[in-house]
């Protein structure tokens, strides 16, 4: 690990500010789960960690305009424990207790998890340099990628690892993004980008942004939602595939539906067309096939990644039967 | 330590017999064919269930292991490693790393050709771990990179780079044949054909390797992380020059080392030859992504089973071929179960290995058999199918009470048909899918079970040595230079100690992990209790029959009369005559010294093995390919048990490891680097805790004298050996197709179920 230097705004305003006169490469720090194992692998650099951990009113969950608002700050075991959140966003909280595991949920925070970096295996070794650290190639289109995506790969072929990103999406969460001239609003859909975008970052934030929080819609009359993670081991394991649907159920179809897929793009994955296909209908394992096959033809497998097209197809039809 | 030589030393040290053996020694071995053994004294503590001795010392972080140790004034080393798969290195310069303050030694590691990602180019020794990191930033390696391949299949093509000077990519690795296998074909109602593919396994032991190096003039004491002392100071002797009279190795506790760590090791080296350089201690770790790249694994194989079988399901031909990889160092021989295990005339083998740039394998718990039991349990499965046969009755039909699939020596005893009814009562056999796919299951869901057999070697060690002290005031010493690597050695030495001498396991002071105690082998082939016990218990019944002489002299009786037990000496005869151990101790006067060998068994005329049946019961998710394992049940013939409790969690450590590599683990090598892509546990996948079932252990505790004076086999990678195999054959039970390569990722599944699909 090399030397840097560490700061402790105490506020957010302070924080901003920081970030954008930083002349050093700046990186915050949230509960630095991720960010600490970058540092020392030496996958990621920093003449200046900024951490969050000192600025008030990032922390917490607190009801507001009939949703809840989620604190960047928050630790992903608070959200999972949180009465309010499991009583009206169960696919939150299932999406929030599969993740990592229980040192992780207690140490790693929901802003942190919403931006932390992507686990494509050439990216995280520090003797690689791929396109994404500024290189020319990306090692895993003619390498080594049955982790890697199906969908929206362009010229770089990383799945966003979040397990909170997909289910937020699907609820029509919203982020605030802190700025040094004030806050602004994004859906949280918007707040990533592709490759084709910048391939060296996986969210809209520029220098000087940072994510305070998420403002979760409160549910509507007839809301279901479901989460479904495919993995290959019980516990400790990031999504092979996994699927976050909800909507707005009524008479056994959905008048309403948003699906948004992890573990298959670079970010999080909204199956358009499958949604365009389930609304209306009611729901069957036939239609949700139907569903599914439309969507699929998007997808463009590589040599060791076919297996999760089986797999969209699986997530998919469960978390519709789940939460329908 | 390679695969080859491990498997010596599992042998018990002596080479493989010949495929038939003299007439002469035939008839001497059938005159020797005993009755039945003699039934296993009653024990008290042998083969009871006894608490860890160093239990309270483990779990409350007392324990000193390796990366535990500090020396006064002790630098820290650190190595650097070829990025490349393969470079000639052009020049190396260590100037710039010497220069910087704190920096006290440096060493070049290599010249002219490295051959894989990870091979030593350079070491540093700093006042600590920052300065020697940015010590090792500082070494300038001027690199020219060569054509390197490390995927095996592409190694074979005619156009890949020649990974060895001296020898082609591709070397015959093994060959071996008995009887007409073309005969037997000709002779078979039904033939079955098919490959079976095992992946890199990395052992990965929780604690990394390392060692710490101190000189004292010209005395050297070595710390290792360790299976094997008296091996690594043999290997430095000749490494550093120095008699092996002046050099001490210590291992007191380690996080294990799977068989990854059996020998001298280059780092060690580097370590003492730093620590000579800067006249100071040196500290060596090796990292979890050396782990991955410089310290071995479990080499791939490729192996394809052509069996044939008359109707009933009795075996006329056998026929291997293999393709293993171990990077820069020779494949795993995997033919020993298909060779061994059946009752088959004929059987034929050809094994060869691939060399790749990557860092060489090592022998892995039960290195080749593991991977045979793969191939050769699965196409027994499979050959079982397709006779419509239930595959345990095919198991059972072919049965051998010889080596060499019956025609060589007579097993010495063979439990294996008690472990085979074990085993499957415990599991519920008769629930199994009468054919393969054939069963239920809810939804996506669909359940089998599997069995699988294993045989591997573990007789122990003749020639192993062990002392007990007795002083005066009344303790007990047994020293041995063995080590415990995590199995519970200590434990074991002291029931055995405590139940000759009658006293109990806590009254043993026991001493091991240091070189300069008696001699014994390695901690690998499964040899440790089978090697240490029976020379304790030599020691102890020595020390017995002096006690015995000077309690009779105090209490004026027989020694044949004396009895020992409770803390006493008495007299059988008049119970009223007896004399506490602590006033027969002080009679001793001095300390007293006792010693014991492990006896020679013999070899000459049977065949020394352990054996065991697995059986696993799983769920399958056809949609999403995940495997759960939800029972398991594994039975064992290790002779006897020296402590239950440890024994049962060697059982439950081969079951999770065997249950992790078939289903999780495996290491993904990629040509565009030349280096592994997750050389880490993250992606590295190893099973936890929620992915392990319940498991019954059973012993079929078989008494057999001729083994050793107390009648104990290995059991650590006979735990191991089916394990896979088991799983592997459970879900074949429960989909109707066999996966036929591990780890059997969801991904291998999927694909194994589209190959049914499209052969129905
Ligand atoms: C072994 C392991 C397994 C894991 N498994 C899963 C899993 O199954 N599913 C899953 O979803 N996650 C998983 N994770 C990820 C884990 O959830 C994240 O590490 C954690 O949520 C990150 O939180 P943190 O607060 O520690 O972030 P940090 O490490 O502090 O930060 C992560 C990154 O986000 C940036 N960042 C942090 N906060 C903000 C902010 N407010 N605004 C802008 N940028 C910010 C940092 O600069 C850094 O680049 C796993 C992680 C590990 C190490
Ligand atoms: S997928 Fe992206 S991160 Fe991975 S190697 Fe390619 S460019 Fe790099």
């Amino acid at each position: 690990m090399r030397d840097f230097k560490i700061a402790e705004p105490r506020t957010a305003d302070e924080l901003a500010a920081l970030l954008a006169e930083s002349t050093e490469s700046a990186r915050l720090m949230a509960g630095g789960t991720d960010l600490v194992d970058e540092l020392k692998s030496g996958v990621a650099t920093a003449g200046l960690v900024v951490d969050m951990d000192k600025v008030p009113g990032l922390r917490g969950i607190t009801a507001e305009k009939g949703g809840l608002r989620i604190g960047a700050m928050t630790r992903v075991v608070e959200l999972a424990e949180d009465a309010a959140a499991g009583r009206d966003y169960p696919s939150l909280k299932e999406a929030a207790l599969s993740l990592a595991t229980p040192q992780l949920r207690n140490a790693g925070t929901v802003g942190g998890n919403l931006c932390q970096r992507p686990r494509c295996w050439y990216y995280r070794d520090p003797q690689v340099v791929c396109r994404k650290k500024g290189g020319f190639n990306c090692f895993a289109y003619q390498g080594r990628n049955k982790y890697h995506a199906i969908f929206g790969g362009s010229g770089c072929f990383i799945v966003f690892p979040s397990d909170l990103a997909p289910v937020l999406i699907s609820l029509g969460a919203q982020a605030t993004v802190g700025t040094a001239k004030g806050d602004k609003v994004v859906p949280l859909g918007d707040f990533y980008a592709g490759p084709e975008v910048d391939v060296t970052r996986e969210n809209v934030l520029a220098k000087g942004q940072f994510l305070k929080s998420v403002w979760v819609p409160g549910p509507k009359p007839g809301q279901r939602a479901a989460y479904v993670k495919l993995k290959e081991r019980s516990t400790w394991d990031f999504a092979l595939v996994s699927a976050a649907v909800a909507g707005v159920v009524k008479d056994g179809a959905f008048t309403e539906i948003a699906v948004v897929m992890g573990g298959v793009a670079p970010v999080p994955w909204r199956l358009k067309k499958a949604e365009d296909a389930l609304k209306g209908k009611a729901v069957s394992k036939a239609v949700i096939r139907q569903a599914a096959d439309e969507a699929l033809k998007d997808a463009v497998p590589m040599r060791e990644n076919g297996y999760k097209v089986d797999l969209v197809r699986a997530a998919l039809e469960r978390a519709v039967l789940a939460a329908i | 330590m390679n695969s080859k030589d491990y498997i010596a030393e599992a042998r018990g040290g002596t080479t493989r017999q010949a495929a038939k053996p003299k007439p002469q020694a035939q008839a001497q071995a059938a005159a020797a064919q005993p009755a039945a053994p003699a039934k296993a004294p009653e024990y008290k503590y042998i083969g009871k269930p006894t608490a860890r001795v160093d239990g309270r010392e483990i779990v409350t972080g007392r324990a000193k292991y390796t990366h535990d140790i500090k020396l006064r004034g002790m630098l820290i080393g650190k190595i650097l490693r070829s990025p490349y798969a393969a470079a000639e290195i052009v020049s190396i310069d260590l100037a710039p790393a010497l220069a910087l303050p704190g920096v006290m030694a440096a060493l070049k590691l290599a010249e002219g050709k490295v051959r894989y990602a990870g091979q030593q180019v350079a070491a540093v020794a700093a006042v600590d771990e920052r300065t020697a990191e940015k010590a090792l930033g500082l070494v300038k390696v001027e690199y020219k990179t060569l054509p390197s391949v490390v995927d095996w299949e592409r190694a074979r093509d005619a156009a890949a780079p020649q990974v060895r000077d001296d020898r082609p990519n591709v070397g015959k690795l093994n060959e071996y044949a008995r009887g007409d296998v073309e005969k037997g074909f000709g002779e078979a109602d039904v033939i079955i054909e098919h490959t079976y593919r095992t992946g890199f396994e990395v052992h990965n032991p929780t604690e990394t390797h390392g060692s710490v190096a101190a000189w004292d003039s010209d005395h050297l004491t070595v710390y290792d992380s360790t299976q094997n002392i008296h091996g690594v100071r043999d290997g430095l002797a000749r490494a550093m020059k120095v008699p092996a009279a002046n050099i001490t190795v210590i291992k007191n506790y380690m996080g294990g080392g799977f068989g990854s760590k059996l020998g001298a090791n280059d780092y060690t080296v580097a370590a003492a030859n730093l620590a000579r350089q800067a006249g100071r201690p040196v500290k060596v770790l090796l990292s979890r992504r050396d782990n991955a790249v410089c310290v071995g694994y479990r080499p791939s194989s490729s192996q394809t089973y052509k069996i044939g079988a008359k109707k009933d399901g009795t075996l006329t031909a056998l026929q291997l071929t293999n393709m293993a990889s171990g990077g820069v160092g020779d494949g795993d021989d995997v033919a020993e179960p298909a060779v061994d295990i059946y009752r088959c005339p004929s059987c034929k083998v050809f094994e060869e290995t691939v060399y790749t740039n990557t860092g060489a394998s090592r022998a892995m718990r039960a290195p080749g058999h593991t991977q045979g039991a793969f191939g050769l349990e699965g196409a027994m499965d499979e050959l079982a199918a397709a006779l419509d046969m239930d595959p345990l009755e095919l198991r059972r039909r072919n049965y051998s009470t010889k080596n060499l699939g019956d025609t060589g020596m007579p097993y010495s005893s063979k439990g294996l048909d008690k472990c085979y009814e074990l085993g499957a009562k415990a599991i519920g056999w008769e629930r199994r899918n009468r054919r393969p796919g054939e069963g239920g299951g809810t939804g996506p869901l669909r359940r089998g079970i599997g069995v699988a057999t294993s045989i591997w070697f573990g007789a122990g060690v003749p020639g192993t040595l062990a002392d007990i002290v007795l002083y005066p005031d009344g303790s007990v010493e047994v020293i041995c230079g063995t080590q415990d690597i995590g199995c519970g050695t200590r434990t074991h030495m002291a029931v055995v100690a405590a139940e000759t001498l009658g006293l109990e396991p806590k009254d043993i002071t026991v001493k091991l992990g240091n070189s300069d105690y008696p001699w014994a082998p390695a901690s690998g082939g499964s040899l440790t209790t089978p090697s240490v016990a029976p020379a304790i218990r030599d020691a102890a019944l020595k020390a017995v029959e002096r006690l015995k002489a000077v309690a009779a002299a105090r209490l004026k009786i027989e020694a044949g009369d004396i009895v020992m037990a409770d803390r006493k000496f008495a007299s059988k005869s008049d119970p009223a005559k007896a004399a506490p151990f602590a006033d027969v101790y002080r009679d001793l006067r001095r300390e007293t010294v006792f010693h014991g060998e492990r006896g020679a068994m013999p070899m000459d005329q049977f065949a020394f093995n352990t054996f065991g049946a697995h059986f696993a019961e799983v769920e399958v998710d056809v949609e999403t390919g995940r495997i759960r394992v939800l029972k398991y049940a594994a039975a064992q013939d290790s002779g006897q048990i020296v402590s239950r409790l440890t024994a049962e969690s060697q059982v439950v450590g081969g079951i999770t490891q065997g249950l992790s590599a078939g289903i999780y683990e495996e290491r993904v090598m990629d040509d565009a680097t030349g280096n592994p892509v997750n050389p880490n546990l993250r992606d590295y996948k190893i099973a936890t805790a929620l992915d392990i079932p319940e498991i019954t252990v059973l012993f079929a505790d078989v008494f057999d004298p001729r083994i050793n004076n107390l009648s104990v086999k290995g059991l650590g990678e006979p735990a191991r050996v089916p394990s896979s195999a088991a799983i592997a054959n459970a879900v074949y039970n429960a989909i109707g197709v066999h996966v036929r390569e591990i780890p059997m990722t969801p991904k291998r599944v999927l694909e194994a179920l589209k190959r049914k699909e499209a052969a129905s």
